[in-house]
This record gives C-alpha cells, sequence and structure tokens, in this order.
C-alpha cells in the first residue's frame, strides 16, 4: 500500500529513506562505539521521539546548529536568544533574510527550520536565558551553546553544574559549547561536575583590549585611543546618564565626530566609521565557514551523546584556520578550586538546638574540612561573615541564633575561608 | 599644481568621506568579514565563478558558505535525480517535493536566497560524459576554482589530469567522506600569498640597520638632561637604538650574540633607567629580542628568491606574474649595492609607551622612510602592478608565502611516501588510505554493497604493498568506513562544509595560507590532520 | 543517550548540587571577608544585602593627603572577576591620578587587571595613590604639571582642596576627616 510505505515508525512526516544517511551509523556499532549503543530502532525510537534538546543562541552558530540537529532527526528543539536580526548578521545567519531585519532571531529561525525541514517542532523562546528556570533547563537531554557572551556562558554552565542531583541522574544534563572568532574557534563538551565546565577555563579567554585610562586622556597615539576617549571620558561627561547605546547609529555618529576631532587635534590617522563602530562594540570578526565548522562538531557531539553511537569528544576540540588547518584535540582538566564545580561538598547533621557559633565550631573541629574564621551565607542571607566590620557587626547577633531558625531542612550553606581553596557548600538536615 | 597631484587629491578626499559615513547596506552585511580580508579579499570573491560537481548534502554546505560572503557566480554540474534520501539530509532541497526533480535544479534557487549579489546556475549533465567533448574541457577549465564531492574515482582521475594540464586552469579542490571520516585535497601548481595573515607582529623596525633619522634622533637626544616624565616617554625604539649604539662601542662594533652577552645587554637598558618602574625601558627589555632576531631577510623568504618560475620568461599573462615580479623586484632590493641589504621598511609602527608628539613624529619618520624605499624599490617594477598591490606586497615581504602544489594521485602512487608516511602519522594516513580504498570500491558497486572490512584492508595493501605492516589506527578507520559506505551525514556535510568553503576562500582572495596535502577529519574522535603535503 | 551516570560511580556520592549562589558572587563573599583592611580604609554598604556595590572610604594617615576621607563607589557586575570592579571618586578632588569626573587611572582597573587579582589588590592600589601620586601619568594634568614643577606649590593646593577651596576656577570638595 502507498500510503504504508510513506507511515515509517509512525511519523507522518518521515518518509522511506529519508533517514537512510543518518541510518548507516544508527543502525550497527563501529569499532570505537560504546557497548552499551543500542543499534536499530530503539536508539532511532530516542533521537526522534523521546529527545528533548535546547539551543542557546540563535545567531552565527544557532542557525548552523539548528539546521543540522533538524537534519540528524532532532524532532523536539527549544531555541533561546534575546536579539534581533541586525543586517550584519546576513553574511553568515543563512536563516535571515534582508525582510527580517529587526525580528526577533528565535522566532524566524524556528519558523524556518519548521517550512525547510517537514516534521521537526522548533519552540521559540524570545528572551534572555536567565527568564528561565531550574525547572525549565530540566526538561531538556541536552543543550548546546552558541553565544558570543561570557557572562551568559558563565551563567548556564554554573545553572547545570548547580541542577546536578546525585539522586537524580537525569538532573546531569550535558552541555556542549562552541565559540568562533574570524578563522578560529573552539568547540567543548561539558558533562556537569564530571568534567572541566566553563568556569573551569576562565582564565583561558582572551581579554578584551583596554588601553590605560591615562593614554586615553592625555597621551593618544592610536586612532583607537581617540575613539576611546570619545566614548569612555567624554560621552559621560557631555551625556550625563545618558546610557551609550552601539546600535544607535546616531551615538556612533557622535563618538566619530568627537573621535575626529581629537585625532585632528593630536595628527592621529585612521579614525573611520568602521573602526569607531569595531572599538566601542568590541566587534569580533565572523564568517559563515568557521561558525559551520564548530556548529557541526557541537551538532555531532549532541547527536554522538544522544545516540551512543560513537565516542564523544573529551574534551576540548580548538580549531586555527589561518595557517593551513591547525586543530588540537585536549582534555580540559577540571580546577580543584573552581568556584562553580569544585569546591568540597558535605552533607551535615545539625542538631536542632545548636546555635550558629556551635555549627562554626564543629566546622573548625572538623579534620576533614580544616577551616579557619569561616563566614557563612544562603541564597538568601548572610548567615555570619567575618568581615568586613560593618558586616561582621551586623551578622554577629545570629552566632547566638539557633541554626534550624536560620536554615531550612535541605537548604545550602556556602562557606568561604582564606584557608579554603575556593568554598565548602554544607547540605543541612537536622536530628 | 600637475593634475597627477590633483586628482590624487581628489581620491583622498573621495576615500575620507567613504570613512567618515555610515556604511552603505553592502559594507554593513558584509562587515565581519570585511573585518579579515578588507575589500581587496571582497573584490576577488566577487569576480570569482566557481564550479561545483553534485549537489549532495556536502557540496551545498560548501557552496552555502560561498554564496553567503558573497562570490561572484557559482555553477552546479550534477546530473542525479532527488532521492528520498536526499531529501533528508540535505538543507538545500525542499523536502520530499524535490523528490524525483533534477537535484542541481531544485538546490540552486535555494543557495541563491542567501545573497542577491550572488549568480548561480544548475547544469543537469554527467560530468563524466563532459569531459570526453572539448567543448566540456573548455567549459569546466574556464572557471576559478572547481570543487568535487564524491566524484566517482576515474572521474576524478580524468577531471584532475585536465586541470593540471595548463598552468592557467583552475585549482581542483577533491572532497571525500563517508560517515564519521573525511578528506579533502587541494590541486593548485603554485598559490602566491601576499597577505598571509600569519604573523601578528610588526616587522623590522631596523633598530640594527638604523637609517639616518632614526640614529640621529637615538644621538641627538641626551637622556640624562630629560626630566623624569619625558625621561620615562622615550620611546623604546629609540631607548633600543641608543642602547646598540653604546654597546657596539663597546664592543668592537660587534652586536650581542650570545646568551650572557644578550642578558648584559639586557643589564645595561636596566642601567639606563632613572626610576625602576619606567615602563617604556620594561618595553625595551622586552621587545630587546629586535636586537638578536631581526635577520636582514627572513630565510623563509630568502628561499623564495631563488625559486624558479614555473613558467621561463614570466610573461605578463603568466599565473602570479605580478606576484612574482614583486618578488624579483624585492630581491633587486635587497641586493642592491646601494640599498640597506634588507627587505625594504614597511613603515608600520606598534603602540609604544610614549607622548603623541614623539609618537606621531617617530611615526612619521618611519612612513617617510618607508616611501623613500618604496620609490626605490618601485623602479624595477612593471608599471601594470597597482600602488596598492606594491604597499600590501610590502607591508607582508617578511612573511609571504609561496606554496608549490602537487597533482591529484600523486601521492598514492608513491607506495615508499605512503608506508613511511604511515610510519610517522599513523591515523592520519591510515584514515586517507580508508578513504582512498573505499573509493576504489565504490567505483566497481557505487551502492556500497562490495565495502567490507576486509575488501577495505585488501585495497589498502594494494596502494601500500602487501608486506607494509598496517596500524591499529586503520582497523578504526576501515571500521567506520564499513559501516557507513555511502553515508553523507548532515554533521559531517556542514563540518567539511565549512572546511572546503574556508580554503576555497583563501584559494581565491590569496590571503590567509591554504591546506597543500590531505586534510583528513575523524569526527568519532575529533581530529584534523595534513598529510601528504611533501 | 549515553550513561554519563555510571561515570560518576567512583566519586563521592555526596551532595555536590550547590546553591543557587553565582560564581560572580561567592568570588565576592571570598574577597570581602578576607580584605586586609587598616585602619585608614573603611567600607560602607548602603544595603547590607547587596555585597557586589559599596563605598570606600580611604583616610591617609601619612603622606601628602594626609587628614582627607576621600570616598570611592565600588560596582561589581555579574561578571565579576572576568570583568574588573568599577571603581570612581565620588568627589571632586585634586589628584594627579583623579580627574574631575572621578574617573581613577590606576593599570589594575582597566588595562592590567587579571581575574586572579582580587578586591584587596583594588584597595592596596587605590591606597597607593594617595600616598604616591604619579605625576608622569596624569588624569589632571594641571595637577600633574604642579607636582612636576613645584611640589611646594602642589602640597599648597591639595591643602586648599581639601578644605573646599578653589584652584584655578576650580572648586574642589570639601573632603577633611571628620
Amino acid at each position: 500500500m502507498a500510503t504504508a510505505e510513506v507511515l515509517v515508525n509512525g511519523n507522518q512526516n518521515d518518509w522511506s529513506d529519508r533517514y537512510y544517511h543518518v541510518d548507516q551509523i544508527l543502525d550497527k556499532p563501529g569499532p570505537r562505539t560504546d557497548p552499551s549503543f543500542l543499534a536499530g530502532e530503539e536508539v532511532k525510537k530516542f533521537l526522534r521521539e523521546a529527545c528533548k534538546i535546547l539551543v542557546i543562541g540563535a545567531g552565527g552558530l544557532g542557525c548552523e546548529i539548528l539546521a543540522n540537529l533538524a537534519l540528524s532527526g532532532f524532532k523536539d528543539i527549544h531555541v533561546i536568544d534575546m536579539d534581533t536580526i541586525d543586517i550584519s548578521n546576513l553574511n553568515r545567519q543563512f536563516l535571515f533574510r534582508p525582510k527580517d531585519v529587526g525580528q526577533p532571531k528565535a522566532i524566524v529561525a524556528a519558523e524556518f527550520i519548521m517550512n525547510r525541514v517537514p516534521g521537526v517542532k522548533v519552540t521559540p523562546y524570545f528572551g534572555k536565558i536567565q527568564d528561565k528556570d531550574e525547572e525549565y533547563y530540566m526538561q531538556f537531554n541536552l543543550v548546546i551553546c552558541g553565544l558570543d557572551s561570557v557572562e551568559a556562558r558563565r551563567w548556564i554552565n554554573a545553572t547545570l553544574v548547580n541542577m546536578v542531583d546525585p539522586e537524580e541522574p537525569e538532573s546531569l544534563k550535558p552541555l556542549i559549547d562552541g565559540g568562533t572568532e574570524g578563522f578560529k574557534g573552539q568547540a567543548r563538551v561539558i558533562l556537569p561536575t564530571v568534567t572541566s565546565c566553563y568556569e573551569c577555563s576562565l582564565d583561558m579567554l582572551n581579554k578584551p583590549t583596554a588601553f590605560p585610562i591615562c593614554t586615553i586622556a592625555n597621551t593618544p597615539r592610536l586612532p583607537e585611543h581617540c575613539i576611546e576617549w570619545a566614548s569612555v571620558l567624554e560621552w559621560p561627561k557631555v551625556f550625563k546618564d545618558k546610557k551609550l547605546d552601539t546600535d544607535d547609529p546616531e551615538h556612533i555618529g557622535w563618538l566619530f565626530k568627537t573621535a575626529s576631532a581629537r585625532a585632528k587635534e593630536f595628527k592621529i590617522e585612521g579614525v573611520t566609521w568602521s573602526l569607531t563602530q569595531g572599538v566601542v562594540k568590541n566587534i569580533i570578526p565572523a564568517i559563515a565557514s568557521t561558525n559551520a565548522i564548530i556548529a557541526a562538531s557541537c551538532c555531532n557531539e549532541a547527536f554522538k551523546i544522544a545516540t551512543s553511537s560513537a565516542a564523544y569528544l573529551n574534551n576540548y576540540f580548538m580549531l586555527i584556520g589561518t595557517d593551513g588547518v591547525y586543530s588540537f584535540t585536549f582534555e580540559h582538566q577540571k580546577r580543584e578550586d573552581c568556584p562553580v564545580c569544585g569546591g568540597q561538598a558535605l552533607d551535615i547533621t545539625v542538631n536542632k538546638e545548636w546555635t550558629l557559633e556551635r555549627l562554626i565550631e564543629m566546622l573548625i573541629e572538623r579534620q576533614d574540612v580544616q577551616v579557619k574564621k569561616p563566614s557563612l551565607t544562603t541564597a538568601t542571607k548572610q548567615l555570619y561573615l567575618q568581615g568586613p566590620p560593618q558586616l561582621e557587626e551586623l551578622t554577629r547577633p545570629n552566632l547566638e541564633k539557633k541554626v534550624s531558625e536560620l536554615v531550612e531542612e535541605g537548604d545550602y550553606i556556602t562557606v568561604t575561608a582564606r584557608t579554603l581553596p575556593f568554598d565548602l557548600t554544607l547540605r543541612v538536615t537536622y536530628a | 599644481m600637475s593634475a597627477a597631484v590633483s586628482e590624487s587629491q581628489d581620491i583622498e578626499q573621495a576615500t575620507a568621506a567613504i570613512h567618515s559615513r555610515p556604511p552603505d547596506n553592502k559594507t554593513r552585511r558584509y562587515d565581519r568579514q570585511l573585518r579579515l580580508w578588507a575589500a581587496s579579499g571582497q573584490n576577488a570573491l566577487e569576480s570569482s565563478r566557481i564550479l561545483v560537481l553534485s549537489s549532495s548534502a556536502t557540496a551545498t554546505a560548501v557552496l552555502k558558505n560561498l554564496v553567503l560572503p558573497g562570490i561572484g557566480h557559482f555553477t552546479i554540474l550534477d546530473s542525479a535525480i532527488t532521492s528520498p534520501a536526499d531529501a533528508g539530509n540535505n538543507f538545500f532541497l525542499a523536502g520530499p517535493s524535490s523528490i524525483g526533480k533534477p537535484r542541481a535544479q531544485e538546490a540552486v534557487p535555494l543557495l541563491r536566497e542567501l545573497n542577491d549579489s550572488v549568480e548561480g546556475e544548475a547544469v543537469v549533465k554527467d560530468v563524466k560524459e563532459l569531459l570526453r567533448t572539448d567543448d566540456g574541457k573548455a567549459f569546466v577549465s574556464a572557471f576559478s576554482l572547481v570543487i568535487a564531492h564524491n566524484l566517482q574515482k576515474d572521474t576524478t582521475d580524468d577531471l584532475s589530469k585536465l586541470l593540471w594540464s595548463d598552468l592557467n586552469y583552475p585549482p581542483l579542490l577533491v572532497v571525500r567522506s563517508a560517515g564519521f571520516l573525511a578528506e579533502f585535497f587541494i590541486q593548485f601548481h603554485e598559490q602566491c600569498v601576499a597577505q598571509p595573515h600569519t604573523d601578528e607582529n610588526v616587522p623590522s623596525l631596523r633598530i640594527i640597520r638604523p637609517f639616518s633619522a632614526l640614529t640621529q634622533w637615538a644621538s641627538s637626544l641626551d637622556f640624562d638632561s630629560l626630566d623624569p616624565t619625558e625621561h620615562g616617554h622615550i620611546p623604546f625604539v629609540i631607548i633600543l637604538v641608543k642602547a646598540v649604539e653604546q654597546w657596539k662601542a663597546s664592543h668592537d662594533g660587534k652586536l650581542p650574540a650570545t646568551m650572557p652577552e644578550r642578558r648584559a645587554f639586557k643589564e645595561q637598558i636596566a642601567e639606563m633607567r632613572k626610576k625602576i618602574d619606567e615602563e617604556n625601558f620594561d618595553e625595551a627589555e622586552a621587545q630587546a629580542w629586535r636586537i638578536w632576531s631581526d635577520p636582514p631577510v627572513p630565510g623563509a623568504v630568502q628561499s623564495l628568491f631563488g625559486l624558479a618560475p614555473l613558467t621561463p620568461g614570466l610573461t605578463a599573462d603568466a599565473p602570479n606574474a605580478g606576484f612574482h615580479a614583486l618578488l624579483r623586484t624585492l630581491e633587486a632590493f635587497v641586493s642592491a649595492p646601494d640599498g640597506p641589504g634588507s627587505l625594504p621598511l614597511s613603515g608600520a609602527l606598534p603602540d609604544m609607551r610614549t607622548d603623541t608628539e614623539s609618537y606621531v613624529k617617530l611615526q612619521t619618520v618611519y612612513k617617510e622612510f618607508a616611501a623613500v624605499e618604496k620609490v626605490r624599490s618601485r623602479l624595477v617594477i612593471a608599471p601594470a602592478i597597482s600602488d596598492e598591490e606594491v604597499d600590501t606586497f610590502v607591508k607582508n615581504a617578511h612573511h609571504i608565502r609561496v606554496l608549490r602544489g602537487h597533482r591529484w594521485g600523486e601521492w598514492d602512487a608513491d607506495k615508499e611516501a605512503l608506508a613511511s608516511s604511515l610510519s610517522i602519522f599513523p591515523r592520519e594516513t591510515a584514515t586517507h588510505l580508508g578513504l582512498a580504498a573505499l573509493s576504489n570500491l565504490l567505483s566497481k558497486a557505487p551502492d556500497g554493497s562490495a565495502v567490507t572490512v576486509d575488501a577495505l584492508r585488501a585495497e589498502v595493501h594494494k596502494l601500500v604493498g602487501d608486506n607494509v605492516e598496517l596500524p591499529e589506527d586503520l582497523e578504526s578507520a576501515i571500521g567506520e568506513l564499513a559501516r557507513a559506505p555511502t553515508a553523507d551525514v548532515p554533521n559531517t556535510a556542514a563540518f567539511l562544509g565549512g572546511m572546503v568553503a574556508q580554503e576555497a576562500i583563501k584559494m581565491i582572495t590569496k590571503q590567509y595560507v591554504p591546506v597543500n596535502g590531505y586534510c583528513v577529519i575523524d569526527m568519532v574522535d575529533m581530529w584534523t590532520g595534513t598529510v601528504g603535503g611533501q | 543517550m549515553i550513561k554519563i551516570w555510571s561515570m560518576k560511580k567512583n566519586e563521592d556520592a555526596a551532595a555536590r548540587r550547590k546553591p543557587k549562589t553565582s560564581a560572580a558572587q561567592i568570588r565576592v563573599q571570598k574577597d570581602l571577608t578576607e580584605l586586609e583592611l587598616s585602619a585608614t580604609m573603611k567600607t560602607h554598604f548602603p544595603d547590607p544585602a547587596d555585597l557586589l556595590n559599596f563605598t570606600l572610604t580611604i583616610t591617609p594617615d601619612e603622606g601628602m593627603y594626609k587628614g582627607g576621607a576621600f570616598v570611592f563607589s565600588v560596582n561589581i557586575n555579574t561578571n565579576y572577576p572576568h570583568e574588573p570592579p568599577k571603581v570612581k571618586c565620588t568627589q571632586t578632588i585634586y589628584h594627579p591620578n583623579v580627574d574631575l569626573e572621578g574617573n581613577v587611572c590606576l593599570n589594575i582597573l582597566r588595562e592590567d587587571w587579571k581575574p586572579v587579582l582580587n578586591l584587596n589588590s583594588v584597595l592596596v592600589g587605590l591606597q597607593y595613590l594617595f600616598l604616591e601620586p604619579n605625576a608622569d601619568d596624569p588624569l589632571n594634568k594641571d595637577a600633574a604639571e604642579e607636582l612636576r614643577k613645584n611640589r611646594e606649590q602642589f602640597l599648597q593646593n591639595v591643602k586648599t582642596s581639601m578644605r573646599g577651596g578653589n584652584i584655578r576656577g576650580q572648586q574642589y570638595d570639601r573632603v577633611v576627616a571628620q
């Protein structure tokens, strides 16, 4: 029967041979495939019917990621992005057209994918990742990040690490992170609490160039110095509290004019509109091809993790494409003193009648903690801080109070102290 | 006032006007890439015509990454009819509605809509047939670059022979993939890279071969008589020129050479300080390497001087004629008895701790002398080369590259080279051999039915010889290939799409350095490597 | 899905779950509670629950600025310590390295900031500015010029400015310690 041929796996959008290519991978293991791989229908069913994946960012990497996932057989994809489409996105963000300029990226990208790849559901959210809570992130099997912001990456990384509950295997969400700059890029797999996390590698990041403020003020030499003078010193002086909007052409125009005048005064050449924009927006060069490479690496890892069809990246892939193709795959080490995934964690049982002071004494006495002069907080309150004096005084009355009045059963206490590499987390239960 | 002068002023004014306005829509659209390859790279892309053989998922992924940055024109040559499998793995087909229609014709409009300024066409013909006719050969040879994905072995052989047969024929990018494994190779005779973007350091500042303006400045400045602020703002270049002068005076005119001498030289700089925290003196110490590692001509550039051109006589219409003319000029400049004996000054100056006035003055000194040397070198240059080209060449003279490529298939015929590579780069070479073996088997049965681990191993033995011991890595590679011999999976296609487009951009813009050899990719353990480039 | 959990089996099964405190927040808690505040430095938290925004008062007990009380605002964003804290002088003061808008020229607040530095390094740096004002890299050019050319006059100007006086037509805030 003709209709029977079209219906595969009960999904009316799947036509026979739709997954001819991918199925070669899913129908049998390769030499490096883990024995737990369940080749055949079971893995296909999980991928195409059960697996739910979140894509953070619908920009340069995000557009590519969405297309690759959809073609690979992921059918329940969510995407978050807070940005709208700008004309400068069109040289690489291939799901957008000139008519889409000004529209939310997440929504346009989701619609495009659903039109192009039948049977794939893409659920967009036009907003910030911080708008969503743990319950939201808990619904996904995997998270892929294609972001250009360090802050947003730190946030999602910390959120996923914090979500890991040792009693609940499903709470561990693999995080795959990609990033590019010009002909260079990197992709990495983070298994929260198991492998090194984003925060562990924070010191590997290049910091944006900053010029000494006295150079900007008094001894400018480069056109960049004149531009920073206009944006860092002159703008707040002239416009007071009005915030500089680097997307507003009028604001850029003012900065350009001001920087040019200063450059002329000091006989410095090279202030252009494009450089002004580049400096104040900290523009990073971006091209379609590098994004394609890095996004494909990320999706490949997502596919391998979701299906167990092949070994996955352990855990960092770095690519430099300026001089031939140079890449480096290595295991980035977890940092013991990482503020997000490092530090110690302890379950402690506290007598309901104990004061906070008694708890602190107990911590100091414990051989396995070895802490001196600890400061204690919960997510919402300061329990006792050793300094500065104002805060010590304010929190001192808590020492007399019962721990059970200050902290609820099952709550977490963050302990910091000079003697601890970073911090210690206590989970409190009452006896 | 002569006409030429007023004309150049007009250009200057016009350029100034361009730079002082918000950019036009085209510049805005390409802003993020213009910051990498500038207008010169963009112009090269826009005048390129690219032929892609096949409209597989990989082929369209490559094209996507070429259409977006704005190549001039593309042609897809493919006789295939869209299969249900194609409709499932190719983003540039319209899903099931494309099934049964010519694949190239279905893909072209979906690629063209990515960028209005790019032209594209589908030619629904068989490559093999086409290459049998003279018209077909002429058609294929007229592009700027030809890219082929998973083309049959014998067709690839024919095509590569054709394109190798004339220095003016386009480079050929051969791409092969199956499942998680892939490789690509660029067949080209010669690639001259005037802007490699590989060394971000400012080239020689001529501190050990100072020109008169520099020595005059250094010797006329009495460091001791300066007030602390002025002393803390002497440009490091001047500090170093002075320090070298002093060193030479007490060391028989020789430069510091040995490690202890270098240390002593740095100590000498330290003694010139008035206060311990003078950052300009910190810079001078940090830049002291410019005293001992500043060859008049870097070794790699020197070796280019001896490179025989591929076309004897080097007529103006020979490939890379302009580059070679500039290279000869450079050589003449270096060996000129009245010249500096080194590469011409680039004119660039790094930022340094000093006051505005000194910096601007130093910048002027460098620019003016660079202009003098340019005029001197210009005398030898063919007038057909634009001033802009000369400037770019001089700016990059310290790291220009000339790559000499190889014919596709040459390496695979060299048993000794393969065996040696197999012992030095086992996993990369094994993966390449696996893909070559797969290609041989698929030419017998395109559906993959002849592909088994044993058959692949036997093919590999045919390539390297029966007595060569095969590494463990070969089993990993051929096992994956036997698992998915005809699979063009979306992630591998997208990865290759990026890689191959990136190399195509390098070839066309002559900026950045392309791969020379087989770039091999394994997406199981996620690594890449290059073999067979010697 | 791969069974990631099995990889954890060798690990201590203790609670590794953490409270919803951000890395920046924990780091600030650590930095603040470990500050080595001398008698010449005092912090004030307008909202004690908010550790990210506070003021720092420096009352130098030696040097040219002895007797003054200089108030800086310190604002830490959630990207700390990837980004340095923002520090501004809240008063109009006469100092070669502080401009009239309160911008401070201190390398570790900008070009030389690294995540391994902490709030203590910033405090030490600020204090040093009052002991050793630097005339070579000025923000207030007039003040720097005076310090270089005529130290006595500069000292006089510092005293005048700290009392809320006027120097060359510029009115300064009174910053004499109570």
